[in-house]
């Protein structure tokens, strides 16, 4: 690890990193992005602003029918919360899906959404989730939904000088069903393809769908489509076979060396319908 | 004097921890970077971004002028340095001069064009950047088959087509079985570009001390002394003057078996500035410069007659080299063609390697260094032979396997197979997964629309490289058994292990023979001012030869232990054991270490026997020993995704006498995993313009334990009559194992949807377009 | 007008009649570095087509971008549509394989973005 020199400050307040943040510092919360990219040279930060000493951004906790996650909570810690796993349990299972155990005891909530990898695995909770993305700068705050945070591959509406606060997810409704099934790329185990699901039944039909695709494009979306295809329907296995092709509508997906465009959208029908099926049965 | 007698238990053949491993798992062990020196400098390399490329000029100054920056050193500079030596030797073999940093041109991503020094790592690194180089793009070629077409960019321009060499071997009479053949099957099969990935990347400490005209290199090596010779050669330095080093060393998989330029950058830098001076390689620079392993496109042709007989097989063997050879390179597809008759009887066979010249990072040796390619040739001929004739894989090999009574075996590629017993561990192994119940399970599952597949491997190898006229730099092995007047014992190695165990398996040797404790022992190895010589640890030689020359000298020695006992005891008739020198005569005894203080105090010297108590044995092998075995790998395809799973693995393997297995099993894990990281993830993958894109782990996809199935390794045991210890060798068998097997089950999962062949890596992409289309 | 439409341009020098020098600051994710080298109009095929190629080269590697653009009338408006590809060298295509198909994606999205406003005004 040589990177190119930098200055290094752990502000112990959020008030203090957004002094640091508005003379033009790079937030470092986990750094299971950054700093590879560092070690390469491909990013040479002047001033990197630990987000990691400030305790104030650890926490998970429930208010008023909703999980608040804040910023540096790592993945590992979203994944084995006992409030995450009982409230909101497709964030736990997609917390549990990153990387491998040694990134999720590092990398954290809030730079994982605030680096808009367009194969991570938030993004897809989140669109399904409908969260909300709390956004502090030196202005003060701004709430912003997840369908509007994320704009392009790595690229959000975080302003120079912002960062992320916190992660805003619904506590789940009883009869809501949930799953995030994703193949993962053998290298780096970002998704080749994930899709988090909630299903939620009433009087025999499927009553809301929320589908989130990641690893297929450049940005995690929303399949409303599909969405639509499934609610109001019986949630038959015929009726989710049709709704999971409907997932990759209009989507331009991406090609590399471990999928062609073709290949990832199948698999994103492939496993839009199994994880469809496993929250609905969970439903 | 005691006259008890001590009973010592036999540790050969213990599953005994390995000695090592405490300093390893806590981080305490020494590497190359844990050295620090006084004055020590850091130099940092600049590598061009080019796969092919004219330099029309370096501007140093910047790089020169920035702070910490003692000198800049470009090709210029180090153009009087010997080339960076191609060990192989073939007839008509084109070897390009390989300067130590480029002169006027770079030949492949990551090629060395200057160094800087600096007193500090950072300050190096950060002056590499403002190295000024302006660059003539070339065309590359990155492809071998490409690189041999008509039309292709020259890598070297004196070479238009790109052949390193042509190379043929024949046995028997091909024409004719190719004539008399009832049936004729062929494919094309590629082993693809692997990267070694130790865990330890490679590193270089030189430290001049001009007063002294003497020189310590420490490298990371699995070589020390075949480094020595040759980088002091390089340097034009006297060999005596040279000191090698490998300390502790992370891994090398073949990849450290050999001569790399910074060995003599390092040397070179450190005699001009006359400090000390430090390079660790870069995981990036590990991807680029390092050498990979593989890269073969095989056409294999094999006749048979219908009842499943082989009768003969051709081999066009396609070796992509890389820009350069490095030590062995071009010997290495010869190794494919030794053993390119797997352990069948034909004595037919026919081969030509063509090497190819490409703008990539040479190949050179890799766990199994040709054999894996070679086994996985013909173990897919065997299943596509099995298929085209509709005969069970198992049963075609049974009935081509070598028979026990023609053991010592003359191949048709010119090799003796010592010993065996091949039809053993293949029917242990039908019997352990109890086979005729999984084609019973599989013929179900396929009426129930799934995809099982069961996949046979039956490989051999050739282990304890070897005897000398079949290896470059000789192939014999060093062993010193050092007794201190303590009674402690010290053994020198020249094998260098570097992850392999000797420190316990070597120790389990030498407390047998002497009757010691093991913790009494300390094995020593890697440095070529204490070991006499040593050719090194690789081609699973380490136990077999360098075994064999400590067991020797242990004879050697347990002679001389004798003649001080029964000068001690006052009586010629005596014998050694357990610890004791004993005269049942008298009914007296003296113990080892008592021998050992009177061997040092020389109070009274047997006659004509110097005192002290060494003895240093150098071991030649009249053979190769020939491991072989069996492996049978179970898997599942999921035909909507193509993913893979492997619901079974067992390795039977038959490496001869085992010393300790519990080594034995991590060996075969370790090899295993490799084998399977080449069937299901790697590939060293390059654009058409030379870029490595699977150049960092984000891409190349190492395997995981998390991604491992459980492995069940279990064995058989033909001695080898080519050495006291019966051993044969087990550090490559995994790999040789491995990919074959794994291949050979997917096929067999997709086989009746008229799949015959898959390269690997199988990706699930791959499969799911053979699901989708049917074909191969 | 076609600096400010090549994302992150900050410079661009005409030394040929279709041939510019260019200074370029490319910021993705973390990723970051100057570029300097050259862009040129090849082929050019007024007003219905014309190939636009790029260069790039940096510490941090080097890109290089080929593209043929064609303009075709649509009523009132001018559909454009694009064909090519992107290459990249050095330590960049050590971590590009997966971030080289969407970006050059986003870049060129950002191109006509920025073209058709520049157009517009």
């Amino acid at each position: 690890m040589i990177p190119q020199t930098f200055e290094y400050t752990a502000p112990k307040t959020l008030d203090e990193a957004m002094v640091l943040l508005e003379g033009g510092g790079k937030p470092l919360a986990g750094g299971m992005s950054l700093i590879p990219m560092m070690k390469l040279r491909l990013a040479t930060p002047e001033h990197l602003i630990d987000l990691g000493r400030i305790k104030d951004l650890d926490y998970i906790r429930e208010a008023a029918g909703e999980l608040h996650i804040g910023a540096t909570a790592t993945h590992s810690s979203v994944e084995n919360s006992a409030l995450v796993k009982a409230k909101c349990p497709l964030l736990a299972a997609a917390a549990g899906a990153i990387g491998d155990p040694q990134i999720r005891n590092v990398g954290t909530m809030g730079g994982s959404v605030a680096h808009a990898d367009p194969a991570a695995d938030y993004p897809a909770a989140l669109q399904a989730l409908e969260a909300k993305i709390v956004i502090r700068g030196a202005k003060g705050e701004r709430t912003v939904s997840a369908a509007d945070f994320f704009v392009d591959a790595f690229t959000t509406t975080l302003d120079a000088g912002e960062v992320v606060r916190e992660v805003v997810v619904p506590v789940e409704q009883a009869g809501t069903g949930t799953s995030y099934m994703k193949m993962p790329q053998p290298a780096s185990g970002f998704a080749i393809v994930g899709v988090a699901v909630r299903v939620r039944r009433g009087g025999g039909k499927i009553t809301l769908a929320r589908i989130g695709v990641t690893g297929l494009s450049n940005i995690g979306y929303r399949a409303s489509a599909a969405e639509k295809a499934l609610e109001g329907s019986a949630g038959t296995a015929d009726d989710i076979m049709k709704a999971a092709a409907l997932v990759t509508q209009g989507v331009d997906a991406n090609s590399d060396l471990h999928a062609s465009a073709e290949y990832r959208k199948h698999l994103a029908s492939v496993y839009a319908a199994r994880a469809i099926t496993a929250a609905a049965s969970k439903a | 004097m005691a006259t008890t007698i001590i009973q010592t238990e036999k540790l050969v053949g213990k599953r005994i921890r390995r000695r090592e491993d405490p300093r390893l798992i806590t981080g305490t062990a020494t590497y190359v970077d844990d050295i620090q020196m006084p004055g020590m400098h850091h130099a940092a390399i600049v590598r061009s971004p080019h796969a092919a490329a004219k330099i029309r000029s370096i501007n140093i100054k910047a790089a020169a002028e920035a702070p910490g920056v003692v000198a800049v050193f470009t090709g210029k500079d180090t153009e009087k340095v010997g080339p960076v030596p191609c060990g192989a030797s073939l007839p008509g073999l084109r070897v390009p001069h390989h300067y130590i940093l480029a002169i006027d041109r770079v030949y492949l991503v990551g090629h060395p064009v200057a160094v800087v020094v600096a007193t500090d790592r950072y300050l190096a690194r950060d002056a590499a950047d403002l190295v000024e180089v302006e660059w003539e793009v070339l065309p590359a070629v990155a492809d071998p088959e490409k690189a041999i077409a008509p039309g292709a960019p020259p890598v070297h321009p004196q070479w238009p087509d790109n052949v390193a060499f042509v190379y043929h071997q024949e046995g028997g009479d091909v024409d004719k079985a190719f004539a008399e053949a009832e049936v004729v099957v062929k494919q094309r099969i590629t082993s693809q570009r692997l990267i070694p990935s130790a865990m330890e990347t490679r590193g270089v400490l030189a430290e001049w001390r001009g007063a002294d005209r003497q020189m310590t290199l420490y490298t990371s090596t699995q070589i020390p002394h075949l480094v020595r010779t040759l980088v002091s050669g390089m340097l034009g330095l006297e060999e005596n003057r040279m000191r090698v080093i490998a300390p502790e060393v992370g891994g090398g998989f073949g990849s450290k078996l050999n001569v790399y330029s910074e060995e003599a950058l390092m040397g070179f830098v450190s005699m001009k500035i006359g400090k000390p001076v430090k390079w660790i390689e870069s995981r990036r620079e590990n991807f680029l410069c390092t050498i990979h392993g593989r890269g073969h496109v095989d056409y294999f042709e094999v006749a048979a007659k219908k009842d499943g007989t082989i009768l003969g097989i051709k081999l066009k063997l396609i070796q992509d080299q890389g820009a350069y050879h490095q030590l062995l390179g071009p010997a290495i597809p010869t190794l494919s063609v030794l053993m390119m008759p797997g352990l069948y009887r034909t004595k037919n066979v026919r081969a030509e390697i063509v090497g190819v010249f490409t703008n990539c990072t040479p190949t050179d040796a890799y766990r199994g260094a040709g054999r894996p390619e070679a086994t996985h040739g013909i173990e897919r001929m065997v299943d596509i032979l099995a298929d085209e004739l509709k005969m069970d894989p198992a049963e075609i090999r049974l009935k081509n396997f070598v028979h026990n009574e023609e053991f010592p075996f003359p191949t048709a590629t010119g090799l003796t197979y010592d010993s065996g017993d091949y039809a053993a561990p293949l029917q242990k192994a039908m019997g352990i997964v109890d086979y005729k119940k999984l084609l019973a399970e599989q013929a179900e599952a396929r009426k129930q629309g799934k995809l099982m597949g069961i996949g046979i491997c039956t490989y051999g190898e050739i282990c304890g490289f070897g005897p000398s006229p079949a290896t470059p730099a000789g192939g014999w092995e060093c062993g010193t058994v050092r007794v201190e007047p303590s009674g402690k014992v010290t053994v020198l190695t020249g094998s260098c292990h570097h992850g392999q165990g000797e420190e316990t398996t070597f120790a389990q040797i030498a407390a047998d023979e002497l009757g010691v404790d093991i913790d009494d022992i300390l094995v020593l190895r890697g440095d070529t001012a204490i070991v006499p010589y040593g050719i090194g640890t690789f081609g699973s030689r380490a136990t077999a030869i360098g075994g064999t020359a400590l067991y020797f000298a242990l004879q050697d020695l347990k002679v001389k232990i004798k003649k001080f006992g029964a000068v001690l005891l006052g009586s010629p008739d005596v014998s050694f054991a357990n610890g004791q020198v004993t005269c049942n005569k008298m009914g007296k005894s003296v113990s080892f270490k008592e021998v050992a203080a009177a061997s040092y105090r020389a109070m009274k010297l047997p006659p004509n026997t110097e005192p002290g108590l060494v003895s240093t044995h150098f071991w030649e092998p009249p053979n190769f020993t020939f491991g072989f075995g069996a492996h049978i790998a179970v898997t599942e395809i999921d035909p909507e995704t193509g993913q893979i799973t492997v619901r079974r693995y067992l390795a039977v393997d038959d490496c001869g006498n085992i010393i300790n297995p519990l080594l034995v099993d991590g060996q075969v894990h370790g090899g295993v995993a490799q084998g399977m990281g080449q069937a299901l993830w790697e590939q060293g993958v390059y654009d058409d313009n030379g870029q490595l894109i699977t150049g960092e782990y984000t891409d190349y996809a190492m395997p995981r334990a998390h991604m491992m199935p459980w492995i069940q390794s279990e064995h058989t045991i033909t001695p080898s009559p080519v050495n006291p210890l019966g051993v044969k060798g087990v550090g490559e068998a995994g790999t040789i194992g491995a990919s074959p097997s794994l291949v050979n089950s997917v096929v067999d999962a997709l086989s009746h949807l008229g799949v015959r062949h898959i390269d690997m890596p199988m990706t699930p992409e791959k499969i799911w377009k053979l699901v989708a289309g049917g074909k191969n | 007008m076609l600096a400010r439409a090549i994302p992150g341009c900050e410079g661009l020098e005409q030394t040929g009649p279709d041939e510019y020098r260019m200074k370029m600051k490319m910021a993705l994710a973390s990723l970051s570095g100057a570029f300097e080298g050259k862009v040129k109009i090849t082929d050019s095929n007024p007003p219905s087509s014309f190939r636009l190629l790029v260069e790039g080269s940096s510490k941090i590697g080097f890109v290089k971008g080929e593209g043929l653009l064609t303009l075709t009338a649509s009523g009132e408006n001018t559909d454009i549509s694009y064909e090519g590809d992107a290459q990249i060298g050095g330590t960049m295509a050590a971590i590009g394989q997966r971030l080289i198909d969407g970006t050059s994606k986003m870049m060129i999205k950002k191109f006509f973005e920025k073209l058709t406003a520049e157009s517009a005004s």
